[in-house]
């Protein structure tokens, strides 16, 4: 299992990714059914499906190239991706009119409004999310594909 | 190395290397101590520290507390 570690560390990346992406859709699917107004699932797909997975094995690979000259814990790693993905999902979220921005909320997928003090504390507990699913979940496949 | 030098070698061996009695047994079953010894190198690996058991608490709590959010940390992920 010495061969192709980078290849390996790409597809435990996208591991998780590609596990949430049904679970997202499912719930997308379900919301336009159910919702009053149409909710542009196409649009809100573009990010889940094209740019985190590939951020997500890319990110991998980088901790695996790192490995070389610094040790870097694995968790700590993956919580400084959202510090990358979050600003690109917006951007690409407010370009696509899946948020709408209000003087007190904002609001998503045309059906959830979140109020900006919540924006902050969900953005803090993105990172611990991300600290504790790199830290466990990557780094069982990681060990699992032989690479940690 | 000749025939000389290799009989040097095995005097220099047996001298050092103490003789071992035939059938001879550990004074001890040293098989518990492998096993502690394994179960020891595995524990810390799956050990998940209290640290990490309070940020997942905190983060259920807020997945709880504020359920609109799930979609929108789904989307990030």
């Amino acid at each position: 299992m010495n061969n192709h570690p980078y290849l390996r560390a790409y597809l435990a990346g996208v591991f998780i990714p590609t596990l949430i992406f049904p679970v997202l859709i499912t719930l997308l699917l379900v919301a336009r059914l159910i919702a009053p107004d149409p909710i542009p699932v196409e649009r809100i797909m573009i990010f889940p499906l094209a740019f985190a997975p590939v951020a997500w094995g890319l990110w991998n690979v980088f901790w695996v190239a790192l490995r070389k000259f610094s040790n870097v814990p694995l968790g700590l790693h993956g919580a400084i991706l959202p510090l990358l993905l979050m600003p690109m999902g917006t951007v690409l979220a407010k370009c696509l009119g899946i948020i709408t921005l209000g003087a007190h909320s904002v609001t998503w997928f045309q059906a959830v409004e979140i109020p900006y003090w919540q924006i902050g504390c969900s953005f803090a507990f993105g990172l611990v999310m991300y600290y504790l699913v790199w830290k466990y979940i990557i780094g069982f496949v990681n060990r699992v594909l032989g690479i940690a | 190395m000749n025939a000389q030098d290799e009989n040097r070698i095995k005097q220099l061996l047996k001298q050092t290397l103490p003789p071992v009695a035939d059938g001879a047994e550990p004074e001890r079953d040293l098989w518990p101590a492998v096993l502690r010894r394994l179960d020891a190198d595995v524990a810390p690996r799956h050990a998940v520290p209290w640290f990490d058991w309070a940020l997942i608490s905190g983060l259920a709590l807020f997945a709880i507390s504020f359920p609109a959010t799930i979609p929108v940390f789904l989307y990030y992920m």
